[in-house]
C-alpha cells in the first residue's frame, strides 16, 4: 500500500496515488457497505478526482479518502432505495483501524483460507460468517447468541490471532 | 454457489483501475496543477489594474477562466471579506458568474460542481459578513444544489453548511445552527479534518456565548486552545482568545478576560486583520467600562467607533456608539448620552439604514431626554437593531 501523507507533488505521484488508493477504497465499498463493485469502482474513482482539488488543503490524505468513500457508500445507498442501518449498527461494522491492517496484510484469498485454518473453530466459524457469507455484526452477534458489542471484539480478536498465527507459519515456513 | 464463489472479502490483489479513469485522473490532475501555477498572483494583479466598477468585466478575461484562478479569487474574498466586504462580495459575483459560464465538459463533473459550489459559498460568506443573510442563505442553497448529486463531496457540503451555520447564527436562528454545526463536526472527523472540527467548536462556543450560557462558552472555549495552538492556525486561535475574553468580561473574571483578549489583538494585528482587530478593541473597551473603568472604556470605545466609520460601516459603529450610550448612562452622564444618540441616528438616517432601526434610536434618545431610560433601555434597542438583520420589517417595542 502506498502511503502518501503530503500533498501531491508532481505528476509521477498522481498514478501512484491512484494505484495505491483505489484498490482501499472499493474495498470499503463493497465489503464495509455492500455497494456493487461496479458501482464501488466508480465511487472509489470519484473520491480520487474529487481529492485533486483539495490537495493543498489535506492534511492526511488516507483518513480523507477513507471517510469520503464512507460518506460516498451511504450516499449510494440513500439515493438507492436501501435503508442505512441505524447509527450503532453502522459504528459496530466501522472497521477498526487495526482490523484494516489486518486485512491489507491477507492480500489474496488464498491467504484468507490458510489463516483461517489456523484457527481454532470458533474463531474460523466468526470469521467465516463475517468475511465468507457476508453477515453484519449483529446477525453474527444473534447467530452467536451475544451481545453485538462483545461479537465486534471477539471477530477483531480472531482477525488478530489470525495474523498472529498465519505470521508465525509463515516464518516457520 | 460453491465455496470459491462466495468468497469474497480477500480478492484485493484482482481490483485493477480501469486504464482509462487512471488516464482521466492523470490528465485532471496535471491540468489542475498547471493551472494552479498558472494563476499564482493573477488574480490579485488584475483586481489590482482595474477599476473597482469595471469588475464584473474580468469575467471575460480566459486567464481568469480555470480552477487556479478561481482558487485565487476564492482567497481574494477570504482576503477581504474582514477589511472591506463589498469588494470581496464584488470579487465573489465574478467568481459564480465565471463558475456557471465554465463549458460543461472543461472539467469532470465532479471537479465542476466543486468549483462552482465553492464560489457560491464564498458570495454567501460575502453576503453574511453585510448582513445580508436571506441572500446569503440562497447563495448557499446554489451551492449545495451543486453538491447535492455527489456522495463523494461530503467534505465540501460540510464546508458549504458551516458558512451557513455562521450565518444562521448571526441571523439569530440558534436552533437550526446547532443542528448544522453537529453534523458538520462529524463529517469533518470523519475525514481527519482537525482544523475544521475546531472551527465548528469554536462556533459552537460564539452559539452559547449568544444563548447567555456565559460560563459554558468561556469552558468551551478554552478546551479548543491547545488543538488551536498545535495546528497553528492563528486566525482561528485569535478568535478563541477573543471569545474566550468576551464569555469571561460576562461572567466577572476580567483578569482572564483581558489577558486573552490582549492576545486576540496582538495576533489579529500580526495578521493584518483591521475590522477583528476593531471587534477585539470594543471587546476591550465593553470590558474596561463593566469592571468600573468608564471613562477609560468610554475612550477606548470612541477609538473603535472612528475605525467602523472610516471602513463606512455605520451600523457596527452605531452599536459600538450604543455601548458608549450605556457607560454614559451608568455614570450618570444623561445630557451627554442624549446629545450621543442623536448623533448616532444622525448618521443611520444619513446612511439610509432601516428605518425602524433610526425610529428605535429616536425613542431611545427622547427615553434619555425624559430620564426615563436606562442600561436595559439601551441594550433593548442594541438588541432590536441586531435583530433588523434577521427580520428586516419587525417592529421595535419599547421597554422601560
Amino acid at each position: 500500500m502506498t502511503v502518501l501523507s503530503n500533498p501531491l507533488q508532481d505528476d509521477q505521484q498522481f498514478e501512484v496515488v491512484y494505484a495505491g488508493y483505489f484498490d482501499l477504497l472499493v474495498q470499503i465499498a463493497v465489503h464495509k457497505f455492500r455497494v456493487p463493485d461496479s458501482e464501488a469502482e466508480t465511487l472509489a474513482h470519484d473520491v480520487l478526482i474529487s481529492y485533486l482539488r483539495k490537495s493543498h488543503d489535506v492534511v492526511a490524505l488516507r483518513p480523507w479518502l477513507i471517510g469520503a468513500i464512507c460518506h460516498a457508500s451511504r450516499h449510494y445507498w440513500r439515493l438507492n432505495g436501501r435503508t442505512i442501518a441505524a447509527e450503532e449498527e453502522l459504528a459496530l461494522d466501522r472497521a477498526d483501524p487495526a482490523s484494516m491492517r489486518i486485512l491489507d496484510s491477507l492480500p489474496d484469498q488464498l491467504a484468507a483460507r490458510e489463516a483461517l485454518e489456523c484457527l481454532n473453530p470458533r474463531c474460523r466459524e466468526i470469521l467465516h460468517m463475517r468475511y465468507f457469507e457476508g453477515c453484519t455484526v449483529i446477525e453474527i452477534a444473534e447467530r452467536l447468541g451475544v451481545k453485538p458489542k462483545y461479537a465486534q471484539k471477539l471477530i477483531a480478536r480472531c482477525l488478530r490471532r489470525a495474523e498472529t498465527l498465519y505470521g508465525d507459519k509463515g516464518k516457520l515456513q | 454457489m460453491s465455496h470459491e464463489e462466495k468468497l469474497f472479502p480477500f480478492d484485493r490483489g484482482r481490483r485493477r483501475p480501469d486504464p482509462a479513469k487512471v488516464a482521466e485522473f492523470a490528465a485532471t490532475a496535471r491540468k489542475l496543477q498547471q493551472e494552479r501555477e498558472g494563476a499564482a498572483g493573477i488574480a490579485t494583479r488584475l483586481l489590482g489594474s482595474t477599476p473597482f466598477a469595471e469588475w464584473p468585466r474580468l469575467a471575460q478575461r480566459e486567464e481568469l477562466r480555470n480552477s487556479g484562478a478561481l482558487d485565487e479569487l476564492s482567497r481574494e474574498v477570504a482576503a477581504r471579506v474582514d477589511r472591506v466586504p463589498l469588494e470581496s462580495l464584488a470579487i465573489a459575483e465574478l467568481s459564480t458568474t465565471i463558475a456557471d459560464s465554465l463549458a460543461a465538459d472543461s472539467y469532470p463533473v465532479v471537479v465542476l460542481a466543486q468549483i462552482r459550489a465553492q464560489a457560491w459559498k464564498d458570495r454567501g460568506l460575502s453576503l453574511c459578513y453585510l448582513a445580508r443573510y436571506s441572500e446569503a442563505l440562497d447563495a448557499f442553497d446554489r451551492a449545495e444544489g451543486y453538491l447535492r448529486p455527489f456522495g463523494t463531496l461530503a467534505h465540501d457540503r460540510a464546508i458549504v453548511r458551516l458558512a451557513r451555520a455562521t450565518t444562521l447564527q448571526e441571523a439569530n436562528r440558534f436552533d437550526e445552527s446547532i443542528a448544522l454545526l453537529q453534523e458538520c463536526t462529524k463529517i469533518f472527523e470523519d475525514h481527519g479534518d482537525t482544523r475544521r472540527q475546531l472551527l465548528c467548536a469554536n462556533a459552537e462556543g460564539a452559539l452559547l456565548h449568544r444563548m447567555k450560557r456565559f460560563r459554558e462558552a468561556c469552558d468551551a472555549y478554552l478546551a479548543l486552545l491547545p488543538m488551536a495552538e498545535k495546528i497553528n492556525d492563528r486566525t482561528l486561535l485569535a478568535s478563541i482568545h477573543n471569545n474566550i475574553g468576551q464569555s469571561s468580561t460576562e461572567i466577572g473574571d476580567f483578569k482572564t478576560a483581558e489577558a486573552h483578549v490582549n492576545q486576540a489583538i496582538a495576533i489579529f494585528t500580526e495578521l493584518g486583520q483591521p475590522l477583528r482587530i476593531a471587534a477585539s478593541e470594543l471587546a476591550r473597551g465593553r470590558m474596561f467600562v463593566r469592571r468600573g473603568e468608564i471613562e477609560r472604556g468610554i475612550n477606548h470605545l470612541h477609538a473603535v467607533r472612528e475605525q467602523y466609520l472610516r471602513q463606512n460601516l455605520v451600523e457596527e459603529a452605531g452599536l459600538c456608539g450604543l455601548e458608549i450610550v450605556e457607560a454614559q448612562l451608568a455614570r450618570g452622564a444623561s445630557i451627554e448620552a442624549e446629545a450621543f444618540a442623536w448623533q448616532i441616528v444622525r448618521e443611520f438616517t444619513a446612511a439610509q439604514l432601516n428605518v425602524r432601526a433610526i425610529t428605535a434610536l429616536g425613542y431611545l434618545s427622547e427615553a434619555i431626554a425624559a430620564r426615563k431610560a436606562s442600561a436595559a433601555t439601551v441594550q433593548n434597542v442594541r438588541h432590536f437593531i441586531r435583530s433588523l438583520r434577521k427580520r428586516p420589517d419587525a417592529e421595535f417595542v419599547a421597554t422601560a
